[in-house]
């Protein structure tokens, strides 16, 4: 992505060795620094600013607001001691290793059904557009309200989805009352709210192969799976390590999904790290810094993600 | 790949089963009158359809009020972050001047900055410039997009040079060059972002969650997590106020779908 990019050291040697040519470039460029401002201005103040102040925060004790009247509010520097409260309170370690647990189940999980669906309806056929249309939708609506729609359909005595289990002998199903059914659930429901946007990455991503590739192996007599093995799987591997990457840090960030769908509970089975991050910097007295801390754990996690696949994308190009 | 299409078609039956069910679940459960909705055994379609429920939620929930601030919020946010992210994609693409390197990176480092991790120090700011509370905190604070300046970017560099040489030589000014020679030729890059920071910024529900606490202030998101989160759920409501959330994106979505799906994907595949 930047190797493509004209930088400063494309320019001639001589302006740059002249403080006048220097001067008379950044007069040249007057124009675009003024295109520039709003968007790093904004940027500035509503992203890098508040990214900063967090980091400091983290080190501190403090209430969010910090009031003249309300010692106990006052910013007093800890250290360390924000984390090593972290890595003693169990609430956070579980909700962290939850939510890692969230992770590992549902982005395997929505790279195979998205992976499937791409596979089903990358061949062109009648109507085709209408069902990939179809299975794209949930990404046009908001996660709170899919939840909402979820959480209808998952009613115990009245859902529509242990009517349809009655009708084959199934008992009802407690989907959002039981622990660990209602983090089934938010994974299930997770993945059918994004597949559509992955499958249409990965329909992309096996347009790209050469059908010729497939003629040959056809000549040759291989077996569709052998076909799908040695040449869709092999050539599909950016697309997909692309799919895995760009999930996974929306997996993590977790949160208006289960706002609707279960409100965290049954008891706290189902909060994971952004709604636990929240409560406790909004509703526990001067706990700011500590909700920094989390954040900064959380960031770190996210980061490792984006590099990864920067460098990826880098080795790509 | 060959799939037999006696293998095929009953999995795209099923495929298709699985994801229209909910959205039309939900379109029928809000058409059913307060009587029909809890029937068992249910059933798809209503028997006796009324448009009853939509009415209650509009008029008596305040949600007319709702809808216009999300309506406000997200046409005013769109447009914003469209005309920011044009400016600067044109500045990133056309001109060299020293920092170039430097705003790129910097504009771009934000991608790897969510809300989700400053939450606390962005309530702060947004305190201390008086914005909390106001639509316009919504409006402003998420604006700026990394991602939009980097879709306006990679598609004014196709622009050709010699257009801008000529009209500089013609004495056009800088102002005039971006408003009528670039912003028309950038139109489809200019709709599909506009189109997709509208679906965004209606569907957000944290950013609102955050900044917005007086009920008059409420967006559609904000009101319908109220209503989810009460212990005994009005569904007839709550329904029928997700559905009509629904019609703004899904209209959307339904005019303009291949525009949609695909422009989709060249933001997210190459960003």
């Amino acid at each position: 992505m930047t190797a493509t990019l004209p930088s400063a050291t494309d320019i001639p040697p001589a302006s740059v060795s002249s403080p006048a040519g220097w001067i008379a470039r950044v007069r040249q460029g007057g124009f675009a620094y003024l295109l520039l401002l709003p968007t790093v201005g904004m940027l500035t103040i509503f992203t890098l600013y508040p990214l900063l102040q967090g980091l400091f925060m983290a080190f501190y004790k403090r209430g969010v607001v910090v009031a003249e009247r309300v010692p106990s509010s006052w910013p007093k520097f800890v250290g360390l001691d924000n984390f090593a409260t972290l890595a003693r309170d169990p609430e956070f370690l579980a909700t962290l290793l939850k939510t890692i647990g969230f992770v590992v189940v549902a982005v395997p999980l929505l790279t195979v059904t998205s992976l499937a669906l791409a596979l089903l309806l990358k061949p062109v056929f009648r109507s085709v557009g209408f069902v990939r249309a179809v299975v794209f939708f949930p990404k046009m609506v908001s996660l709170l309200i899919i939840g909402i729609i979820w959480k209808w359909m998952f009613g115990y005595n009245s859902g529509v989805v242990n009517y349809a289990l009655s009708l084959i002998d199934i008992a009802p199903v407690p989907w959002i009352e039981h622990d660990v059914m209602a983090q089934i659930a938010v994974v299930v429901v997770w993945v059918w709210a994004n597949a559509g946007f992955y499958m249409m990455i990965l329909i992309a991503g096996l347009g790209a192969i050469p059908d010729d590739l497939y003629e040959a192996a056809a000549i040759d007599a291989a077996t569709p799976w052998r076909a799908f093995v040695r040449i869709t799987l092999p050539l599909l591997k950016p697309t997909l390590a692309l799919v895995v990457l760009l999930s996974s840090v929306e997996a993590f960030k977790v949160y208006e999904l289960v706002v609707s769908l279960t409100a965290g509970g049954p008891g706290r089975s189902t909060v994971y790290l952004i709604q636990l991050i929240y409560e406790t910097a909004f509703t526990k007295p001067n706990q700011a810094g500590v909700a920094a801390a989390q954040s900064l754990v959380l960031f770190v996690m996210l980061l490792v993600l984006s590099v990864a696949q920067l460098r990826f994308q880098k080795g790509r190009a | 790949m060959v799939m037999a299409r006696y293998v095929r078609l009953p999995c795209v039956a099923l495929v298709l089963i699985l994801f229209i069910t909910p959205p039309l679940w939900l379109l029928f459960s809000a058409l059913k009158p307060a009587t029909e909705i809890f029937a068992w055994p249910p059933s798809l379609w209503p028997h006796q359809p009324t448009l009853e429920n939509f009415v209650r939620a509009w008029s008596q929930d305040n949600f007319a009020r709702f809808f216009m601030n999300s309506t406000f919020v997200s046409t005013i946010s769109a447009a914003l972050s469209v005309v920011t992210a044009v400016m600067a994609g044109y500045a990133l693409s056309k001109f060299r001047f020293p920092g170039e390197t430097f705003f790129f990176l910097l504009i771009m480092s934000a991608l790897m900055i969510p809300l989700q991790i400053i939450l606390i120090p962005i309530f702060l700011v947004l305190r201390d410039l008086h914005l909390l509370n106001s639509l316009w905190g919504v409006i402003l604070a998420p604006a700026a997009t990394p991602t939009g300046v980097f879709i306006m970017r990679q598609y004014i560099r196709g622009i050709p040079d010699s257009l801008l040489e000529a009209a500089r030589m013609d004495g056009t000014s800088e102002w005039r060059i971006l408003w009528r020679i670039i912003v028309p030729l950038s139109i489809p890059a200019i709709a599909t972002l506009t189109a997709f920071t509208f679906v965004d910024r209606w569907n957000d529900y944290l950013w609102s969650f955050l900044i917005i606490n007086d009920r008059s202030q409420w967006t559609v998101q904000l009101a319908l997590a109220s209503n989810v989160g009460q212990w005994d759920i009005n569904w007839p409501r709550l329904l029928s106020m997700s559905v009509l959330s629904v019609v703004p994106t899904g209209l959307l979505f339904v005019s303009l779908q291949r525009f949609f799906m695909s422009g989709l994907l060249a933001g997210a595949t190459k960003e």
